[in-house]
């Protein structure tokens, strides 16, 4: 997607569908949908510094299991040891992105290994299969 | 996102409708300041057709509140749908905000 805000409803309309296509639960569909939007806010924001001219490529993987969105774009590295939010009890404008992602997806993770740009990793692992597939063998 | 701005007995209501994101709020936070700016005393702002809000729209309505209690103001909010509510909860601006059903229990609170 291109990386202007305007096209974030899309990428929120594209994560909710994938996430009922594979008939995965719609109590979550909300969080997840505003999860991936906020960290695609985040690459516009940080990353590219507002520059709505670059592109961001979001990819699904869902396995058993799992469901993944891995996330990239060729901004600016973001440093991991400083993402943090705001607390909470903290109430003051910005700041919550970060615990909207974190709330909801079990893995949060930049792959170190991409030299430019950013690659997240989000996973959320999908425990209500787990004990199906578990409970049948 | 939509901004319907009206009078209700002396009270200025935004009534929004649509997604409230990182492309949206900007618009909102530039009408609802101007009115924090303009100092009036209370600002209700209706829900009932908001399908999506994101950290900036919440960011937005935590700077109106702070703007608006800076001169002794007030800022409810009406009618949020329970599909959004959940994110008042987590971040617990549900504790800050003035939150009412609708125009009626706004006025009484």
């Amino acid at each position: 997607m291109p990386s202007d805000p305007r096209y974030l409803c899309v990428v929120r309309e594209v994560t909710a569908k994938m996430w009922q296509l594979h008939g995965l639960g719609e109590e979550m569909v909300e969080q997840i949908r505003l999860a991936v939007d906020e960290a695609c806010a985040n690459v516009i924001k940080y990353a590219y510094r507002g520059d709505t001219e670059k592109r961001i490529v979001v990819r699904y993987k869902v396995s058993r299991g799992r469901f993944e969105v891995v996330i990239e774009d060729s901004g600016i590295k973001a440093d991991a040891r400083v993402i943090a939010g705001r607390k909470l009890e903290d109430v003051r404008p910005g700041g919550l992105g970060i615990h909207f992602i974190a709330r909801c997806f079990d893995v949060f993770e930049f792959d170190g290994r991409k030299k430019n740009g950013n690659r997240l990793r989000l996973i959320k692992y999908l425990k209500e299969r787990n004990e199906d597939r578990d409970s049948r063998t | 996102m939509k901004i319907e701005i009206a009078e209700h007995k002396g009270v200025k209501v935004f009534g929004l409708s649509g997604d409230i994101d990182m492309y949206s709020s900007p618009a909102l936070r530039k009408e609802l300041m101007s009115l924090v700016r303009e100092k009036v005393p209370m600002i209700f702002i209706d829900f009932r057709n908001v399908s999506y809000i994101d950290s900036s729209g919440i960011a937005t309505l935590v700077e109106g509140l702070k703007g608006m209690m800076d001169h002794g103001g007030k800022l409810k909010l009406l009618g949020i749908p329970e599909r959004i509510a959940g994110i008042f909860s987590f971040s617990k601006l549900d504790k800050v905000f003035d939150i009412c059903v609708g125009l009626d229990d706004a006025f009484e609170g």
